[in-house]
């Protein structure tokens, strides 16, 4: 699925859209893992959202506190365990040791004041038809 | 040299009320600095510190934007400390501060400070276990206690990713008489003082020069089961597990690694192996299996049901 497509049909309702704040960000579990897999950063009115998962280790999980993805002026991914910041639309990595490489990129819609996760791979139960 | 272990980290954070929440709830005690920021303490008065990025005073950042701006070593009186001006004066700018400690850089970059340890002694109790065919700990009655809140009780360790780990490790071995203990292959060697008997004070991570600054900081609480309480309160509190609880095979200490907002990661650990002159540095591949004995995550409390 690209970003541009809509696929009004299917997707999982995550959050009103003043549930995040703008300039904040928020951590889901679509999956019922127990932990947060997808987080959400909404910045300018928009949303950005990509896996928890620090391109650097694949067991590393960026959040340094549940919904905190951000570093201290909000003005980029921060990853909690070594530093690296991320811009927060493209996902890409300008600082620290994931240096040029970039978050994996979840598809997430705005309809209406909601937010809906539309991509297949963290929607439970989804069979792609 | 005289060097005992790292007496406090400091660091320029962009998040300050953040990074004081943070290292507040992991249990070290807050002091105001002069300045506007928190110095934290474990039991034994080591500890870290904490200033806004944009404060004059700290010294110079590393050009990677880690935040770390200087490792400060704890000697055993201002004799060492002396000591180890003349020798790093012969080939680099080392200052002298009015209370007597003096800072320069080392061989790869990093800012560096000694001054006579401000660590108190402890006299605490220790993990009391009851093992089947040895005396018994807890006599009849006593309960396994466990403290709240967990304070740490003085910084074990400091690892560094470091642009060149053998010319930092031959600096702090040739020019402080340090120690390798063990080492793993391509990655780095597991440094103590001389006079420090504890199994690493300072490790060494190889990495590329973007990466150069801080990768975690460890303070010892009193045993596992403080490890496994300490963690477990933490994630209570939303905070983000890296890797843990778990033990080491080298050094066999319990850890517990969590996120912070300050571009490291802070450890829990206790029970860590101690050596002395007579101990035969190993070297390990560093892998999965080298690096844990075993590794849990933690899960939800439950209750067993009878059916």
């Amino acid at each position: 699925m690209h970003r541009n497509e809509k696929n009004s049909d299917h997707g999982l309702f995550l959050c009103a859209d003043n549930d995040i704040e703008e300039g904040r960000s928020r951590g889901f579990d679509p999956q019922k893992h127990g932990r947060d897999s997808i987080f959400v950063v909404k910045k300018d009115g928009l949303y950005f959202a990509y896996r928890t998962q620090c391109p650097h280790i694949a067991q590393s999980r960026l959040a340094w506190r549940k919904d905190e993805y951000l570093n201290g002026d909000h003005s980029r991914i921060m990853c909690g365990a070594h530093g690296a910041l991320f811009e927060i639309d493209s996902g890409l990595c300008v600082s620290g040791p994931c240096l040029g490489q970039s978050l994996f990129p979840v598809e997430v819609e705005q309809r209406g004041t909601s937010l809906y996760l539309t991509d297949s791979r963290y929607i439970r139960g989804w069979s792609a038809d | 040299m005289r060097i005992i272990a790292p007496d406090e980290v400091v660091f320029g954070v962009d998040n300050l009320e953040g990074c004081r929440q943070f290292i507040s709830d992991y249990g070290l005690i807050q002091h105001d600095t002069p300045t506007g920021g928190y110095r934290f303490e474990a039991q034994d008065g080591t500890g870290i510190t904490i200033e806004r990025q944009e404060n004059p005073d700290l010294p110079p950042a590393l050009p990677t934007g880690s935040m770390l701006r200087q490792t400060i070593w704890g000697c055993e009186d201002q004799d060492a400390v002396e000591e180890i001006e003349a020798e790093l004066s012969k080939d680099r700018e080392v200052t002298r501060h009015a209370d007597r400690s003096i800072s320069c850089l080392d061989d790869v970059g990093f800012a560096i400070a000694f001054r006579a340890t401000r660590r108190r002694p402890l006299d605490l109790g220790f993990e009391r276990v009851n093992s089947p065919g040895s005396p018994v700990m807890r006599p009849a009655n006593v309960l396994a206690q466990i403290t709240d809140p967990i304070v740490p009780r003085t910084l074990g360790h400091v690892v560094y990713f470091t642009p060149d780990s053998d010319k930092m490790e031959a600096f702090f071995v040739e020019r402080l008489n340090f120690v390798v203990t063990d080492r793993f292959t391509g990655t780095g060697p597991f440094l103590r003082s001389r006079d420090n008997y504890e199994h690493h004070s300072l490790f060494l991570i190889q990495t590329p020069p973007h990466m150069q600054g801080l990768e975690h900081i460890a303070f010892h609480v009193e045993g596992p089961t403080e490890v496994m309480t300490a963690g477990s309160r933490m994630l209570e509190k939303g905070y983000e597990s890296f890797w843990g609880p778990g033990r080491h095979v080298m050094g066999s200490n319990w850890f517990w690694y969590f996120n912070s907002p300050m571009g490291f990661r802070m450890e829990y650990d206790a029970d860590m192996d101690q050596h002395d002159e007579n101990w035969v540095p190993r070297e390990l591949p560093n892998t999965a299996e080298t690096a844990q004995t075993f590794l849990f995550r933690s899960a939800e409390k439950f209750l067993p049901g009878g059916d």
